[in-house]
This record gives C-alpha cells, structure tokens and sequence, in this order.
C-alpha cells in the first residue's frame, strides 16, 4: 500500500479536503466554523497521535498535558510575542517536556506506559495549578490580545494539514518504518540495528509538538483558560478514543473518525449530553470488537464478512 | 576456513549472567574467528539461548566484557552488535507477521545493513530471498507462511543485516529429517559464499557435530569443552553431563 499511485491519492484528498476547509468560513454559519475548527483540533492531534502511538502500539494519555502546555505558553506570551511565534514556542516547550518524559517512560510498555502518561498529566496540571495559586496568585488568565476568527481557524487548520502531511511522508520513510518495527516486535527491530530509545523519544516528542501547537493555538479561542480547561484529561482521551476508533495504524482514520466524532458531539451534545457520551462509549466497544483495524478498515466485503458470520451461525 | 590468523570477530570474557539467585552463564569466555563454524550444545537449561542472549546484547550480562573488533560493546544495546556486524536469529522466529516477506527482507538492509557492504548474495531483497529459497512468497504477509518458511525468513532478516558473524538459535528444531539436512547445507552455504563466521545452537546434537570444526560444550552455566567435534565426543566430562555412550557410538562414526 505504498506505491506511488496511493501517494497521489492521498495527495489529491488531503488537497480536496484543505480546499473544502479553506472555503468553510466565507458561506458557513458561525457555528458550523466553530464547529469545523473542534473538529480539526482533534484531526491534528489524532493524526499525529496515530503517528506515533498508534504505529509503535505506545498507548499515550498524555495528549492533555501538551496541549495544556502549548495553551500556556500562548497565553503567557501571546503580548510580547507574535503569534506564529507564540505557537512555534508552545510546541518547542511541550516536545522538550516530551523529551524529558518520553526518557523516564518509554522503557515501559502496555499499561505501565499507559498510567505513566495519565500520572504525568496529572502531575503537571496540579503543579501548575499550585504554581498560579501560590506564586502569580491567579487562578486563570484571561486573554485579553486575540486574533482573528479566521487566524484561528487558518492555524488550526494548517496543523491538521501538517499533521496528516507528516504522517504521509513518515510512512514512507525509515522512521517510519522504525516506528512501524516497534509496534509489531521492539525487540527484534532492535536486532536488526534500529535504535528504538532514540527513535521513540523523537516520535514521541513530534506527537507532543502538534499538540503542543494545537493548545498553543485554541488557547485564544477561549479567551480564558484555568488549568483545568487547558489540561482536562478528556481532551487525551478523546483523542485517543477518535484515533481508535477511526484506526490508530492507518492514514485517514484519525481524520475520519474527528469529523465523525465532531457531529455527534455537536449534534448530541447539546440537546442529550448523556447519549453523547453514551455513544462514544459504544462506538469504542462496537469498533474494538468488530472493526479492530478502525472506521478506516471499513470496506463493503466487511460487512459481507458479517452477514455471512450471521448467517453461519444460524444455520 | 579459519585457522588462529583470521580476524577475531567477538571476544566474550568471563560472561556471567545472573536471574536473581540464579547463575544461568557462569564465567563463560569464547572467541569467535572469521569464517569459523561453531557449534554450542548443551542439555537443556545449560545456558544456551541465555549465552546467545548475551552476547547479542538481547540481555546486559551481569559481569564479563564483550568486545567485537575492537570495541567494547559490554552493556550496549542489541543496535549496537547489530551494527557491529553481530547477527541473531530466536528460537521461535520473530517475523514481523503483518509486513510482507519482502519487506521483512528489507528492514535489516535499511537499518544494521545500510552501513556495509555485503557480499554479492546480500545486494538486496530479492537476492536474499532467493538464497533462503523464499523468493515465490515474497509478497505474502510474513505472518501467512509456515513456521518452517518463518524458520527462514527470520535467517534471511539476520541475514539483512549483512552481518560477519551469525548467531542462530535452534534453526532446526522442530524440522524433518529432510528439512534439517538442507538446513545444514543452507548453514555451509552461509558460511562458505558469504564469508561469514556462524555460531550455531542445536538440539539435534548428531547433525550439528557433523557440520561443524568446533564445539563448545555448556553445562549448568559453566563451559565445560571447546573443541572440534572429535575431541568433544570423547571428552569425560562431556559424556557424563551430555552425550551418554550411544550418541558416541553415533558421532564415532560419522566422524
């Protein structure tokens, strides 16, 4: 699957779909732009978390912790800085905090690794609320220098562009082919001389520079941001939750299962709540039962895999 | 063939390595040569695999230093021997079950095998592929084959590597008469047109002591012979921890 003729697929959609975005805000309505721009937040970070997470099977819940870093930085420097600057240096801060944590965690795997992430996060958004509280005295920041509406959105969506572009050209490289040999045996890849500390301290630090820019850049969007906005835990497992159920190992799954989820949640969210999440819950279990390899392995012969198991078993 | 002026290739001193209580290599020292053929036999639990292990730098030995030309690889990681032209195989093969043999192949040319030069029959994929005679399932995802073609394909992924010494773990347990025997000769294949040295673990004592020029014997941990083939089977020490007086009668003859 990775001939130059599915390079000049993926090519042509990622084009269409940049084109389609960049024509949203001059007809959509306000809340189909807010809603656009939530749902591209969450194609960069579940496609650049599938980059690496989801090719070396490294399951990391520490997406919260980055993106609330980025917002931070963003809101701390967003006066004296400009605001590419503003977002180059919130995913530089969060690739080194990833680097500094990717080199205590990443010699663990499976669960261990897991809870790690989940712990760090934690760690960090208490440490910066006792840092607000005790040193600034504040509680939250308000933002009072914001761009645009369409610089917002124009950022975000070029990071979900990136994201998906990166994830391209890695596929189609040694480092991803690295990553890809650590997913399916670390140990084995290693003898056959990949220096997988290395190249998982940098996948890992690449995942935590897009989500790092990504806070960076939403973090205006709010005009006020406490620690327990900026690095809620659910902004990781959402990601996590749409890359899995779109498929972590695949190219467009992320993307398609963030447009998915953006409907639903703007849909649902607001009338039932609780059916929102209900059926997150259920999209999780259905796709992890049936569809192991996510939305994007859906093909029409899956669903007549289905019907003739359905059938067997009744006669 | 090699003789005591062939470069040595790895040097393994006084190699311990310790599970806790228990010492599962005891002070093992070895020297590998260019071009030699060695065979390691030993009952099981005798410290094989684990000597392997180390020695690949799959597992940090808990004392002893390895160098391999040169350097001093003690407690580096498995890239590293790797890199140093250190090649192993598992017992059990490890492919990569959702990559295609072909791209198998590929990984150790793209990492470990990028920085040599390998001999005419390592060029590329295809021409592994042939020489471990997989060429026709090359696009099959690696995880479909048998266990027996896995058998080859996590040799010709060491193989990829383009390595100077080859380590292989158990290649023939499990095969058939007839499959053991083109195992064998596929192993002298290696080492005669690849200019490589292989260091190989075996079960099936009788087929491994007809191919190799030297043994080296494990028993609890400890080296108790390192010798040709001849010698080793008439060794006291030996006979008593190992081989037993029929499996004399039988290499006696054949060798």
């Amino acid at each position: 699957m990775t001939g130059p003729n599915i390079l000049m697929r993926d090519l042509l959609v990622l084009l269409a779909f940049t084109g389609w975005c960049l024509a949203l805000p001059h007809y959509g309505s306000e809340f189909e732009v807010s809603m656009a721009l939530t749902c591209l937040m969450y194609v960069a970070l579940s496609s650049s978390w599938g980059l690496f997470c989801g090719s070396t099977r490294y399951l990391s819940l520490a997406t919260s912790a980055f993106f609330g870093i980025g917002a931070y930085t963003s809101a701390l420097t967003l006066d004296s800085l400009p605001w590419l600057a503003s977002i180059a240096l919130g995913a530089a801060l969060a690739m080194g905090i990833a680097v500094v944590m990717g080199a205590a965690v990443l010699h663990l795997r499976g669960t261990y690794f897991a809870v790690l992430t989940f712990g760090m996060t934690e760690l960090i958004r208490h440490a910066v609320t006792y840092f607000e509280k005790k040193v600034t005295g504040t509680v939250g920041r308000v933002l009072t220098v914001v761009p645009e509406r369409d610089t917002i959105y124009l950022t975000v969506l070029a990071l979900a562009v990136l994201a998906v572009l990166v994830s391209i050209v890695v596929r189609r490289s040694r480092f991803g082919l690295a990553l890809a040999g650590i997913g399916a045996d670390e140990q084995r890849a290693q003898t056959l001389g990949v220096n997988t500390r290395l190249v998982k301290i940098l996948g890992f630090a690449l995942t935590a520079g897009f989500a790092g820019a990504v806070g960076a850049a939403m973090a205006v969007r709010w005009t006020y941001i406490d620690p327990h906005t900026v690095f809620n835990p659910f902004i990781g497992f959402q990601t996590v939750l749409i890359a899995l159920i779109g498929g972590a190992m695949t190219l467009w799954g992320p993307l398609i299962a963030a447009i998915v989820f953006s409907i639903l949640a703007e849909t649902l969210r607001l009338q039932a709540p609780q059916v929102y999440m209900m059926s997150l819950g259920l999209l999780l279990i259905l796709s992890v039962l049936y569809l192991p390899g996510g939305l994007a392995s859906l093909r029409w012969s899956t669903v007549g895999g289905w019907w003739r198991n359905r059938e067997r078993s009744h006669g | 063939m090699a003789d005591a002026h062939s470069p040595l290739l790895l040097d393994a001193r006084d190699i311990t390595v310790r599970f806790g209580g228990l010492v599962a290599v005891d002070q093992v020292s070895a020297s590998f040569r260019a071009g030699e053929l060695v065979g390691i036999i030993g009952p099981n639990g005798a410290g094989k695999t684990t000597f392997f292990n180390a020695i690949s730098g799959v597992i940090p030995p808990t004392s002893g230093q390895l160098l391999a030309g040169g350097q001093n690889l003690s407690g580096k990681g498995p890239h590293r021997y790797a890199a140093a032209g250190i090649a192993r195989t598992f017992q059990t093969p490890r492919v990569f079950p959702d990559m295609t043999v072909h791209a198998n192949i590929d990984f150790g040319l793209q990492f470990a095998g990028r920085q040599r030069e390998g001999s005419w029959h390592l060029r590329d994929a295809v021409s592994i592929l042939e020489l471990i005679g997989l060429a026709h399932l090359a696009e099959l995802p690696a995880g479909a084959i048998t266990p027996s073609q896995q058998r080859l394909l996590e040799i010709g992924m060491a193989l990829a590597t383009r390595p100077r010494l080859l380590l292989l773990d158990e290649v023939a347990a499990g095969l058939t008469e007839a499959e053991v025997e083109s195992m064998a000769q596929l192993i002298r294949r290696m080492r005669d047109e690849l200019d490589l040295a292989v260091v190989w673990i075996e079960h099936a004592v009788t087929t491994l002591m007809r191919h190799v020029e030297r043994v080296l014997v494990l028993h609890q941990g400890r080296k108790i012979a390192d010798a040709p083939p001849s010698e080793v089977v008439r060794n006291a020490e030996v006979i008593e921890a190992y081989l037993g007086d029929e499996m004399v009668d039988d290499a006696g003859v054949s060798a």
